[in-house]
């Protein structure tokens, strides 16, 4: 039995070294940069026909959504710069900003949403709670409901990130009286929510949608 | 599960062997470095060599030429992709700079045959099959999405032996090899590798 103990005891060392050698392996996390770090998800619906909307509007501030609540609207600097250069970045494809009340074609709420409960965030758990972050009386459609056609997120993603979603209001009647998600923009990562980062983040997301415009 | 019981029937059966050809001969341990190279749909994911690889095994020469034993190996792959969009149907696109880091940890039974017995340079051949235990994880960005699995694999190798002795196993090893590495439908994980290492006889 000696010789058996032995190579027993040799096949031990073997894995207890192999185990060693492989914490060696590298770190591709160490490797990444802040911007490297950041992904940028979009989903659009495939049917919409984002050539015959001709005005859009854009919510004043955004709407800070921690662990599946709303906390209510903030707007700081960060939150300034990325409802600006939407606003450019629509009006560079061709679609007119107007006032709420001038009944828009198309509605654009920003979110910053973060999760630190239940660690997991998705787009389909993000849009579970949308009728209770945005109250579709804001837009001047009381009593409708909001809608996203397709099944979004490919990815489970954790931790926070900046939500734009864009709402067909010109079709939410004949809709049955629905409130439908026509585009969804998504960046997460290391300093997402830094105010350097935000125009830039804003144009990525609609660099990745050229469907996104209009004929006006 | 079976397949798993039946793998480590035949580890036994060779460790027995091993143990039993042991009494006429010395155990011989094999250790070296190793760098491979992906190789078919492999670079699909990774085209850099992994260039953190070891190896080493246990040997129990069942005669001059042939030799029986177990090896393992460790290779680190990693590869790092500048950003890019992946449409992903159905209206979904993502934008991200994709990591790939992959490593492979081949356990297998090999076989050795020393083509001359004699000589300043002897050549061989060798094959081996065992398990693959894989771990591939692949990060968008800093997100990562870890898979790992445990997998067959076979090799073939040639390469030769430098002895250092007239009076011992001790050599020199230095060789090539090829690994095929089935991962998933579609998707292997082969490999070309050089390796270079010293084998010596326990006493």
């Amino acid at each position: 039995m000696k010789p058996f103990k032995k190579i027993t005891g040799l096949a031990v060392l073997g894995l207890l070294i192999l185990t060693v050698v492989s914490s060696c392996k590298k770190d591709p996390l160490s490797n990444l940069s802040n911007d490297d770090s950041r992904i940028y998800i979009t989903n659009y619906d495939t049917a919409a026909s984002f050539e015959t909307y001709q005005t859009f509007s854009i919510e004043d501030s955004v709407n800070i959504i921690l662990n599946d609540q709303s906390l209510g609207n903030q707007l700081n600097a960060y939150d300034s710069t990325v409802i600006s250069q939407v606003s450019q970045m629509m009006k560079s494809r061709g679609y007119t900003l107007v006032p709420k009340t001038a009944k828009p074609d198309l509605a654009i709420n920003v979110s910053r949403v973060t999760n630190t409960s239940t660690g997991i965030i998705s787009y389909p758990d993000y849009w579970d709670g949308y009728g209770g972050f945005y109250d579709p009386y804001y837009w001047g459609y009381p009593g409708y409901d909001y809608y996203a056609p397709y099944i979004v997120g490919a990815y489970t993603i954790r931790d926070g990130g900046l939500e734009i979603d864009i709402l067909d209001l010109k079709n939410a009647a004949s809709l049955g009286n629905k409130i439908q998600a026509v585009w969804s923009g998504l960046a997460r990562g290391e300093d997402v929510f830094n105010s350097a980062n935000a125009s830039a983040e804003v144009s990525t997301l609609f660099s990745q949608s050229p469907y996104l415009k209009s004929t006006n | 599960m079976r397949s798993l019981f039946k793998y480590f029937a035949a580890v036994s059966l060779v460790l027995v062997m091993c143990v039993q050809a042991k009494a006429q001969n010395p155990v011989e341990l094999n250790i070296g470095y190793e760098m491979n190279i992906p190789s078919g749909s492999f670079r699909n994911y990774i085209t850099n060599p992994a260039y953190k690889g070891f190896t080493a095994g246990l040997a129990v020469p069942l005669n001059d030429q042939l030799s029986l034993g177990l090896s393992v190996a460790y290779n680190d792959y990693y590869q790092k992709y500048p950003r890019a969009v992946y449409d992903e149907g159905k209206g979904s696109a993502i934008s991200a700079v994709i990591s790939n880091s992959i490593q492979q940890v081949p356990i297998m039974i090999t076989a050795n045959y020393t083509l001359l017995k004699k000589g300043f340079i002897r050549p061989y051949i060798g094959a081996g099959g065992g398990l693959n235990v894989i771990s591939f994880d692949q990060y968008l960005g800093e997100y990562d999405n870890p898979q790992s699995r445990a997998k067959v694999t076979a090799e073939g190798e040639a390469g030769f032996y430098i002895p250092l002795s007239s009076y011992s196993a001790t050599a020199i090893k230095i060789g090539a090899n090829y690994q095929y590495a089935p991962y998933a439908k579609g998707i292997n994980l082969d490999n070309w590798g050089i390796h270079a290492g010293i084998r010596f006889a326990l006493r």
